[in-house]
Formats: C-alpha cells, structure tokens, sequence
C-alpha cells in the first residue's frame, strides 16, 4: 500500500486539488480514494488499462461529486479507462506530459476553456452554455474537438 | 441518422459526466447494447485522465499518510491488495518462501540423482539383452540358412536315416523344429509337424519342404500355450497343409 501511495497519492491529490481548490478537500478525496482501494484490492482491473489514468479519473470524479455536495454517481468499480498502460510507467512520462500540456495550450482559447470547465469543474453543457453565452451545440463541439486534439497530439 | 449515431455525438460529454437526466438515460440504454461505444467511452476517458494528468505533480502533505495509515492499521488487511506488484504481498513471507524453494531445489537434486542411477541401470540391461538377442538372432539365421551345412553323425557303417528333433517350452508355447535327411517329397505335397498332446487331437505345429540335402527348420510355430505335448509327429499332407493328419505318421518322436 505504502508503494501504491508514493507513486500514485501525487496524481489523486493533483486531480482533486485542480477541482475542488482545497487542499483540505483534495486530502479528503485522496484518502477516499486509497481507502477504497484498500478495501476493495480488485476494483482496478489490468485490462482497464493504466492505473494512473484510472485513478485520475476517479479523483476527478469523487471530486466533482465533492464540488457539487452529491451522491457519487457511479460505482468506482464500474469506470473504465482505455490508455495506454505504460505510459506513466516509462521514462517517457515526463515527455508525455508535455505532448499533453503543450496540446492544451495550443487548443483555441474558447475550446480549452469549455474543456476545463466540463472536466475540472463538472459544468454540464447546459451550465457552460448559460455561464459562457454560446450556442448548446457550439459547447458539446468544442468540448469533442478539445477531446479529439488532446488523443491527436498524443497519439502522435 | 440512427440511434447509435446520434448518440455517439454524446459520448464526450457522457464520459465527461456532462450529460443528465433523458440524455444520460439514453446513453446508459444504449451503451448496455452496444459494445463498441462502451469502448469509445473507455477511450474518452482515456483522453479526460491525459486531462487530468496534465495537472499531477502536487505532492500531498505528509500528514495525508499518516492519516492514511492510522485508518489502514484500523481495518483488516485485505487478501490482496490491489495491483501492487505481487511480491509485495509476499513480502512477510519471503524466509517462507525461500524456504520452500530450497526444499524443492533439493528435492529435484535428489530425484534426479534417482533418475541418472535407474538410467544407467536401464543402460545395463538394455545392452546385455541386446546382446543375448544378438546370440539368438545369429542362431537363427545359422539354423534357417540355406548355405549352412547339416551333418547328422550316426554310428559307423549305418546309412543316414531321416531324422527330427523337436525343442518344445510348454509354458510359452514355443517350439524348434529341426529336421535332417529327409527323403523328398512327392509333388504337391508337404511336411507337416505334429504336437501330440497328453489328451485330445493333433496340433499342426508347421510345415516344411527338405532342402537338396534333406535338411529343414520349423521355428516357433503358432502355438497354444501351455499345451503339455505327449510326444511330436511328422505326416505327409497336402501342399497346403492339413488342420488334421490326413495319413499316418511316418516319424513320431518321444520325450528324450
């Protein structure tokens, strides 16, 4: 356990931390999410890939349940996540991160944000829609374009 | 434009948690059928954790871990904990481990210790009934030979008479059949060799022509086993054999 918290605690807290802007949030959220893990040692299946990019997934998902005060939404167990599974392993994650952090800064200004708002706010298009004055159908493209141009850049 | 098409505009934003009430509903329905948009889904949040991992880096406060420890020490351990490299798990054990893996080492040093001296055990007796078959196979190629030469010694000033010598083994039902100064046969005619038994009627124990010199050899016949033979005798059947004498013996032998 003590292995699993020093290689993955940094990327739960990260998630939770970028969501709810709280470390005392953030801390609660890591702590849920290991001690699920602990309690249930086969939540997180090989084939769903890389635990990394699970455990991201599901910080930011406890997280946004956080942020918005409501019931979690889906079984932990039940989020499946297709990345690739070495990627955080191997030496190339520093460089990995970058292909990602340079794709989001080379995303149109409007496309990034209504990512961000949908990722690490937990905005439905609805919300981002009425916060940022456009069009339903012009949020759920830029939302799927910023999608397709972060798998873009890094399947390059 | 069909159901799965139009929702597959949706998966970003179901993946995303963007999606509520009918359109959710919708997405779940279609995605308990549909295989390949569950794995656009797996993919897109695939896409969301490279989001999600662009922001990592922060370390948690060290208090995070001891927090989490005093609540692990609180429950009990699991049977196996998540996907921590499996060893992990073993780690207590490793002295037991060790162990059982010495024993084992020994055990198969002892066993194939065993097994060399069983081989070359084998070896042994392999060679020396290779070389008693040898023997055999050598004898019987003397004795079946049409080059080999037959002397039959009798008593000085006595003509050569026919002569027969039957080497019969009861228990496996084998019998050597050698015959000497045989007298010709008729044409379209054979010898036949004969085991009397104790009780009952003639066995045909094999056939055979007399070489030019009145020689001739009956090896190991098809025979019953364990018959007890009274005595051995020889006809003249027909070319084809008989499976009953068809006329009296001209030679008939006795236990000697």
């Amino acid at each position: 356990m003590s292995e699993l918290y020093e290689r993955y605690s940094g990327i739960v807290y990260s998630v939770a931390l970028r969501v709810l802007g709280d470390t005392g949030a953030a801390e609660d959220i890591l702590q849920e999410v290991f001690m699920k893990i602990w309690r249930g040692p086969n939540l997180f299946d090989e084939n769903r890939g890389s635990l990394a990019g699970w455990l991201a997934v599901i910080a930011r998902n406890r997280a946004i349940d956080a942020l918005r005060k409501r019931q979690p939404e889906s079984d932990i167990a039940d989020v499946v996540v297709a990345i690739e599974p070495d990627m955080v392993r191997s030496a190339d994650w520093s460089r990995a991160l970058d292909k990602i952090r340079s794709a989001l800064a080379g995303m149109p200004v409007p496309q990034r944000s209504a990512l961000e708002m949908a990722f690490f706010e937990g905005l439905t298009h609805t919300e981002i829609s009425e916060k940022t004055g456009e069009h339903l159908g012009t949020v759920k493209t830029r939302i799927r374009a910023g999608l397709k141009a972060l798998r873009k850049a890094f399947e390059q | 434009m069909s159901m799965h098409e139009q929702l597959s505009d949706d998966l970003s934003l179901y993946a995303l948690g963007a999606l509520e009430g009918e359109e959710r509903a919708a997405v779940d329905k279609h995605l308990a059928e549909c295989p390949e948009c569950r794995q656009e889904v797996a993919r897109l949040r695939g896409d969301l954790a490279l989001l999600a991992l662009s922001v990592s880096g922060t370390k948690p406060p060290l208090r995070s871990h001891q927090r989490l420890k005093a609540a692990v020490a609180k429950e009990p351990r699991p049977i196996r904990p998540g996907r921590v490299p499996s060893r992990n798990w073993l780690r207590p054990f490793e002295w037991v481990v060790a162990a059982a893996a010495l024993i084992l080492v020994l055990l198969l040093a002892h066993q194939n210790r065993d097994l060399q001296r069983r081989i070359s055990d084998l070896e042994v007796r392999s060679a020396a009934q290779q070389q008693k078959a040898a023997q055999a196979e050598d004898l019987l190629a003397v004795l079946n030979s049409v080059d080999a030469q037959h002397f039959t010694l009798v008593a000085s000033k006595t003509p050569p008479q026919p002569e027969g010598k039957a080497i019969y083994q009861r228990k496996t039902g084998t019998l050597v059949f050698l015959a000497s100064n045989m007298p010709q046969l008729p044409p379209l005619k054979i010898y036949e060799v004969w085991l009397i038994p104790a009780s009952g009627a003639p066995i045909p124990a094999g056939l055979f022509k007399p070489d030019a010199h009145g020689g001739a050899s009956v090896i190991k016949p098809p025979l019953p086993l364990g018959v007890e033979a009274k005595t051995f005798a020889i006809t003249i059947e027909p070319e084809e054999g008989s499976a009953a004498p068809t006329s009296q013996p001209i030679m008939v032998g006795a236990p000697g």
